[in-house]
């Protein structure tokens, strides 16, 4: 039979359409390997510059994990920055959780289904595609100037609050919607009100894919750097911040600070200052990661954020 | 089937939140300051990203000498700076030019007083690679013929021909920089006149890179940088550039550019402080006016620029003085003395 197959098809050469055939599956597979490659290289250029820093300067880790920073880079440390970044996302996710979340209870549970709620989903996601200076530029204006706030931690978390809230709002949309209705039907079956199905049965069940959202979300803002520098922040964070109303430099925006710094001790700084950041976001993405995976075995469906 | 419940989720949320906060919380206890010899308060500070790091040393000293104040130094550059400043949301300003009239006015709508003071001097260098071994000097017309609007210079050769005939790889601040208005003004005779196929950068030490690892560069920034990548085994040096006080070729180096001879690419500093401010709590920004302007010749060195002039010091404190006594305040009853050099 083979025989028979090879006489019928001898004159047609597949070489050519086999060549084309593995280039093409070459070039899918280098398209993604390609983020992989990139990722990998940055990875590698901050722990080689980090080294180099370690190397080359005198730097105390401990120090540099505790200290304020300061002009004289033999006396700068991280510790102040790292502390804003914590107020910062603290307030941020106290801020930006309780109106996501009761923006997207609303969206699914209460609001009637016309034009008006598909307009405000639709827009959502656009929301979440604003470049995040312009939510700088808007906190700079109204809460920084006209209220008069100030150049303050809170003023950065409202920022970085309105930035992510549409990033949380869509996660949790999508964790309650993916409740399935029979567990709701259930409850009222047994005689619950709506506020009581959604608190004690809805949420508790989306929770766990709301969080990941929310900390995901956070993984994004920890890192944000150009609306805090709108908001306004020190050169160097040379105390540790007391409150929500004091000065502050978080992390990213130090780190921006010591790179055009004259003296070269600086930019090793910098270096080691990008490594902390990548360890908190990586803490942030484990976190998120062990939330999902953990309640994905025992609760069931929980959609993907 | 999943369970109706899940006490684990709210739980989660509230014992994430706890945690958080408490670390925070921890880090809190034990870093409450104290005060106790006499000077107390805020000082904000608005400005150049230039000036920036003086201030910020100045703040740094004054802090350490009264623990009880505490400046707050914002670098958002000297335009948005002066839009703080002139609505007074800052007590002091640092600018690495003048007001301009426009911030002048929006001073004059917000009833801002305020007068200047010169802190230091920021030099700009034209550097090229150590390997470079033609180009010694070069003169403004050179520069100008180099750097202007649709320039035709495209290898050295074209400069003076006897240069070489290699392509000029050019390094440059972008627009956005004080530093960029003043060299393309001084040396293109207009603020923003300049090429637009060169390499253009936010990050002075990118332009110094880039010169060091390529023979046939030509670059432009401030000197501080330079001689700081020069420190560390830079492969990088400074052209003399023509002085367009007396014509000769002077390299921005401490006696030229403080003697005034490497001009005009040396530029002044400044920093700016309201009156406003200084009525409302005359010991508190007169002292710390007074302080920098004691120490300013320290702390300009200290982070790479140039010392102003003595005759700058004993202006600044006479300058002081004369609107210290215009609000009422005798300038001897400050805190801080004043130190004449």
């Amino acid at each position: 039979m083979s025989t028979k197959r090879e006489e019928l098809f001898a004159d047609v050469d597949l070489s050519q359409e086999k060549l084309l055939n593995r280039l093409f599956h070459g070039l899918l597979a280098a398209a993604s390997l390609f983020g992989l490659v990139m990722l990998a290289l940055l990875l590698l250029d901050v722990l080689w510059e980090s080294s180099q820093a370690l190397l080359t300067f005198d730097i105390d880790i401990g120090q540099f994990l505790t200290g304020t920073s300061s002009s004289r880079a033999e006396q700068a440390g991280f510790g102040a920055s790292i502390l804003a970044s914590i107020w910062l996302m603290v307030l941020t996710a106290v801020l930006a959780f309780f109106i996501a979340v009761g923006c997207a209870i609303y969206l699914v549970e209460y609001a009637p289904r016309n034009r008006v709620t598909r307009l405000i989903e639709a827009n959502l996601a656009n929301l979440a595609g604003v470049p995040s200076i312009v939510y700088g530029l808007l906190v700079l204006a109204l809460i920084v100037n006209d209220a008069g706030l100030g150049s303050v931690i809170l003023a950065g978390a409202i920022a970085l609050a309105l930035l992510i809230v549409p990033i949380i709002i869509v996660a949790s949309i999508e964790s309650i919607r993916a409740v399935p209705s029979s567990v709701r039907d259930g409850s009222y079956a047994m005689g619950a009100t709506k506020w009581q199905t959604i608190r004690k049965v809805v949420l508790p069940q989306a929770m766990p894919g709301i969080l990941t959202g929310t900390i995901l979300a956070l993984a994004r803002a920890i890192g944000e750097t150009a609306p805090l520098i709108m908001v306004g922040t020190l050169l160097h964070a040379t105390r540790y911040p007391m409150g929500p109303l004091s000065d502050f430099s978080a992390m990213p925006t130090q780190i921006y600070n010591w790179t055009y710094q004259a003296d070269r001790m600086f930019n090793g700084l910098a270096a080691l200052g990008i490594v902390v950041l990548l360890v908190a976001l990586i803490a942030l993405y484990v976190l998120a990661g062990y939330l999902r995976r953990r309640y994905e075995t025992e609760g069931g469906t929980i959609s993907n954020v | 089937m999943a369970p109706s419940q899940n006490p684990n989720g709210g739980l989660t949320r509230r014992t994430a939140i706890t945690t958080i906060g408490g670390i925070g919380l921890a880090g809190l206890a034990g870093c409450m300051g104290s005060d106790g010899d006499g000077l107390s308060g805020d000082v904000a500070a608005s400005g150049s990203n230039t000036v920036a790091p003086i201030t910020q040393v100045a703040a740094e000293d004054f802090e350490a000498e009264y623990s009880g104040v505490a400046v707050a130094v914002e670098p958002e550059g000297t335009g948005a700076g002066f839009q703080e400043f002139c609505q007074a949301n800052s007590d002091f300003q640092s600018a690495s030019r003048e007001i301009t009239d426009e911030e002048i006015d929006l001073c004059g709508e917000n009833d801002v007083d305020y007068t200047h003071y010169t802190v230091g001097q920021d030099t700009l260098a034209v550097g090229v690679n150590e390997d470079n071994d033609w180009c010694e000097e070069i003169t403004l017309d050179e520069l100008e013929e180099i750097w202007q609007f649709e320039s035709d210079v495209e290898q050295w050769s074209d400069v003076r021909d006897d240069w070489p005939d290699e392509d000029i790889a050019l390094h440059g601040r972008d627009s956005a920089s004080g530093t960029f208005d003043y060299f393309t003004e001084h040396i293109n005779g207009e603020m923003g006149n300049i090429r637009d196929d060169y390499s253009a950068t936010s990050q002075t030490d990118e332009i110094w890179d880039a010169v060091a690892d390529n023979e046939y560069a030509l670059g432009w920034g401030g000197v501080g940088h330079l001689r700081s990548l020069q420190e560390q085994d830079g492969t990088l040096r400074a052209v003399e550039v023509e002085s367009d006080t007396d014509g000769e070729f002077y390299p921005p180096e401490e006696e030229y550019i403080e003697g005034g001879e490497y001009s005009p690419l040396a530029r002044p500093l400044f920093f700016y402080f309201n009156h406003a401010s200084l009525e409302e709590d005359p010991d508190l920004i007169g002292s710390f006016a007074r302080f920098y302007i004691n120490n300013q010749h320290g702390f300009a060195e200290e982070v790479g620029f140039y010392r102003a002039t003595d005759d700058d010091v004993v202006e600044n404190h006479d300058q002081l003085d004369s609107v210290l006594e215009e609000i009422g305040e005798d300038p001897d009853e400050l805190t801080v003395e004043r130190q004449d050099p």
